[in-house]
């Protein structure tokens, strides 16, 4: 098993729903998207986020906004539709039954473990 | 110094160098060919490039003046490379279920989408439709047909197929380095680091290693020829033809100069230096790709017993349209099927076209194939016969016309023919005319040489000599019988080609066993033996100066006559058509044998003018014989073999002894093998009885009557049929260029 592979995996899996929780907050930009992404230590390309919000766009979990811009083209705003605000819900339930479950997990090992070493000792 | 250019990108006028925009160019194109099967392709792309401009406004609002390849390479950065998103973008599709489709018409569809709809028709291993290393489907993509059918053929011709396959998988540029968008390398001739042409600098760029490193490899070669040049023996021949083939690195340097094109452009220059290939990778790539063959060949069976199945499927799907029953599971067929496109028997028409297209490119192929070989081999042939021209061309104008024919004449097309293939697999369609023009005329010039080069040279044969008869005296003319040798040559090296009649060259001496034998009853009851010494030559008197210098060697020792080992020719008097004519008159009821090292298999013959074979013979002169047989001489002047099998096919062979079938069919072979024969005498008679009236001149007491009707030896007609051609220039006797392997 390749340690980094299952570490960049554990983070695409959440890359979505990290997107989406951005932009459940309100209309935003997509480099900001990355901004805020960075500010939390979570790196993404804007090569990668592009292709993933015209996806999300096409599903219809979203939809965009131009807004003029004085340093460039028009920009494009992305806010979020009721159906990814549903999406979003669903991921958001998930993931939390995701983190207790985890949680849970690693708490009983790291308790279990701790015992058995008191019993050895 | 640096150029820079306007460009309108996403509505705004954007200052920007060249080197730059090169840069971004390939980059949108990169991710162009990466998000190749994305639905969203375009809108992608554009927000992407909408985010650049955005950026580019904010650099030239600090001040730049224009976008400098640092800026564009940090937004790149900052955006990423298609191979830095790869697998997270792998990821993200199959989280969305976006992947499905793509996965379905990945397999079959997209390779072909992606590599015919675009212009560029350069040849891609295919990496997502193959079996062993996607050679196959990329031929198949490039002339857009159907990979099986490719792939039968080359199962097919599996042996054949098998070392061109090897070369194609290190040659060829995987698809993956087109779709993924990393920079492909491209041997390009640098020129600015140039000595002649850039060739060595641009493979030092290709291979990165230092410009030195090719440089010495074609320097060392060609100066090891140039030094040995005056060195050069028949016996290095086979050195020549080794990788270490001397003059072989011009050749080769001449070719890339010829195919390479020049790195003119920034872009050229990016690619050329693109990322590293060594050794290594490249046996890198082919393990990797070894490990998945097993594998894939698998599925590849697979597929195809799929199908099938799916094709006869779909056939009585048709027939049974309105059967409720197949409706359900054709659909399905149909939907799986479509993923393959144009598959067989979709129409009849595209089938058959589709044949004779590889029909077609098949048959071409191979005739070009063959022709550069044979020009190949007979430039490396006449390259080869360099040491011995000196026999045969004069110094100054000759030597210098045989090298413009050697050069112009012979390696000119070949260079043209292999740079034009090269040319043609690299995918340029259009043809260059200034390199046709070159080749073209030099091309000319090649052909003016050889005709001045073979009118110079005919003049030189133009005139035999006089023909005078001269008695050989024998020591014991008495003997019952006589044995015929010559004295092999003494090959003193052991080499595994040799050109045979140059085969014994000494420093200045090539011995030339121009020998033809005639036996004659002889009026007394000993042997005798006369010699007739011939050669060609400017005038008469240089003829007759050639003849008289021929020095051949007749011996007797009791029962054997030994003949020398042949003409001496050296490079001062050249190579004139020497050749003796020996006749041995044989008395009534003794025997005679002649050894098989005898004969016209050696013959060098120079097929210019008028320098006949033949002249008025006696009656009862025996020219056709066979090797080690003993023969006896009979009271009419005919031979007898001495085991009384008949080997003349004119007696009535009415032995019953040997009449069964087979030997009937070979008779009658030999017999009309033998019309023909006379049927060809025929004309060369009358050839002669035309030559004789236009040399009216000749007034020599051997006129050029018509010969006999004798029965030649096969090789001897060939030589005759040659001549009835006409335009024969140079013969040389069939085994001369016979590799004799030892």
């Amino acid at each position: 098993m390749d340690i980094q592979n299952t570490q960049s995996q554990m983070r695409k899996g959440v890359l979505e729903f990290c997107i989406l929780s951005i932009i459940k907050k309100g209309e935003v930009y997509p480099s900001d998207i990355v901004e805020q992404m960075k500010n939390a230590n979570l790196h993404i390309l804007e090569g990668t986020l592009y292709p993933l919000l015209t996806r999300l766009k096409n599903a219809g979990l979203l939809t965009y906004r131009w807004v003029e811009s004085n340093s460039g083209p028009p920009r494009k705003y992305f806010v979020m539709t009721d159906t990814g605000l549903a999406f979003y819900e669903e991921l958001a339930r998930t993931w939390n039954e995701l983190a207790d479950a985890v949680n849970a997990i690693t708490q009983t090992n790291n308790n279990s473990n701790t015992t058995e070493n008191q019993t050895q000792l | 110094m640096k150029k820079v250019i306007n460009i309108n990108f996403q509505g705004r006028v954007v200052p920007i160098e060249e080197s730059a925009y090169d840069i971004l160019k390939k980059y949108i194109e990169s991710l162009r060919n990466f998000f190749a099967n994305e639905e969203g392709r375009d809108e992608i792309i554009n927000d992407i490039e909408g985010r650049i401009a955005e950026l580019f406004g904010e650099t030239l609002k600090k001040g730049s003046t224009c976008i400098a390849d640092d800026d564009v390479n940090t937004i790149i950065a900052s955006i990423g490379r298609p191979e830095d998103f790869d697998d997270e973008e792998a990821n993200v599709k199959s989280q969305l279920g976006g992947e499905k489709k793509q996965t379905e018409s990945n397999s079959n569809t997209s390779s072909q989408q992606t590599y015919t709809n675009e212009g560029d028709k350069r040849l891609y291993r295919d990496e997502n439709n193959k079996v062993v290393a996607g050679i196959c489907s990329g031929i198949a993509n490039h002339f857009n047909i159907d990979p099986t059918i490719i792939r039968i053929l080359a199962v097919i011709f599996f042996g054949a197929v098998f070392l061109p396959y090897i070369i194609l998988w290190v040659v060829i540029p995987s698809s993956a380095t087109k779709v993924i968008g990393s920079q492909r390398k491209r041997l390009f001739r640098d020129t600015e680091d140039k000595v002649i042409a850039g060739v060595c600098s641009g493979l030092a760029q290709y291979f990165h290693v230092s410009v030195w490193v090719p440089r010495l490899l074609f320097l060392i070669p060609f100066f090891s020829f140039v030094l040995n040049f005056g060195r050069w023996h028949f016996w290095n021949f086979p050195d020549f033809m080794r990788i270490s083939f001397s003059p072989g690195s011009a050749f080769i340097y001449i070719v890339l100069w010829l195919v390479l094109p020049e790195a003119k452009s920034t872009a050229d220059k990016l690619e050329m230096k693109g990322e590293k290939v060594d050794l290594n990778s490249i046996k890198n790539t082919i393990q990797s790709d070894l490990e998945g063959i097993g594998s894939r060949a698998k599925k590849w069976g697979e597929d195809l017993s799929k199908q099938a199945s799916e094709m006869g499927k779909d056939f009585s799907q048709k027939a049974k349209q309105f059967s409720t029953e197949a409706t359900e599971k054709g659909k399905q067929f149909a939907t799986e099927a479509s993923a393959i496109p144009r598959k067989h028997g979709s129409r009849l028409g595209d089938f058959i076209v589709l044949i004779f297209k590889i029909f077609f490119y098949f048959i071409f192929g191979s005739i070009l194939f063959a022709i550069v070989c044979a020009l190949f081999a007979v430039g490396v042939v006449v390259t080869g016969l360099i040491p011995a021209w000196s026999f045969i061309i004069a110094d100054g104008w000759q030597t210098i016309l045989a090298w413009g024919t050697l050069v112009l004449f012979v390696w000119v097309p070949v260079i043209g023919i292999v740079t034009w293939i090269i040319r043609k697999l690299a995918g340029k369609k259009r043809n260059s005319k200034t390199l046709g023009f070159a080749f073209g005329s030099l091309w000319t010039v090649g052909w003016i040489c050889i005709i001045l080069l073979i009118a110079s040279l005919s003049k030189d044969f133009g005139y035999r000599n006089i023909p005078s008869e001269e008695n050989i005296v024998l020591t014991t003319p008495a003997v019952k019988q006589l044995e015929v040798k010559m004295d092999n040559i003494k090959y003193y090296d052991e080499e595994w080609y040799r050109l045979q009649p140059f085969a014994s060259l000494d420093e200045d001496t090539a011995y030339v066993r121009n020998v033809r034998i005639r036996i004659t009853k002889s009026k007394t009851d000993s042997f005798s033996v006369k010699i007739v010494k011939l050669a060609n030559g400017k005038n008469r008197n240089i003829a007759n100066n050639n003849a008289s210098k021929v020095d051949f060697n007749i011996t007797q020792t009791d029962s054997v006559l030994t003949l020398g080992k042949g003409i001496a020719i050296n490079r001062k008097d050249k190579f004139r058509n020497q050749h003796v004519i020996i006749t041995i008159a044989v008395p009534v009821g003794k025997k005679i044998k002649l050894n098989d090292n005898l004969g016209w298999d050696d013959h060098v013959y120079v097929g210019f003018g008028n320098s006949d074979w033949n002249w008025d013979d006696e009656d009862g002169v025996v020219t056709n014989w066979r090797h080690n047989v003993w023969y006896v001489m009979s009271t009419e002047g005919k031979l007898k073999r001495v085991d009384n099998i008949d080997d003349n096919d004119n007696n009535n062979t009415n032995n019953t002894d040997d009449n069964d079938a087979e030997n009937n069919a070979i008779e009658n072979y030999k017999k009309s093998r033998e019309e023909i024969q006379k049927q060809r005498e025929q004309k060369i008679k009358e050839l002669n009885e035309i030559d004789k009236q236009l040399n009216q001149t000749d007034s020599s007491k051997y006129r050029y009557q018509p010969a006999k009707p004798q029965k030649p030896q096969s090789k001897q007609t060939a030589l005759l049929s040659i001549k009835k051609m006409n335009m024969s220039f140079l013969f040389i006797a069939p085994n001369l260029l016979l590799a004799r392997v030892i």
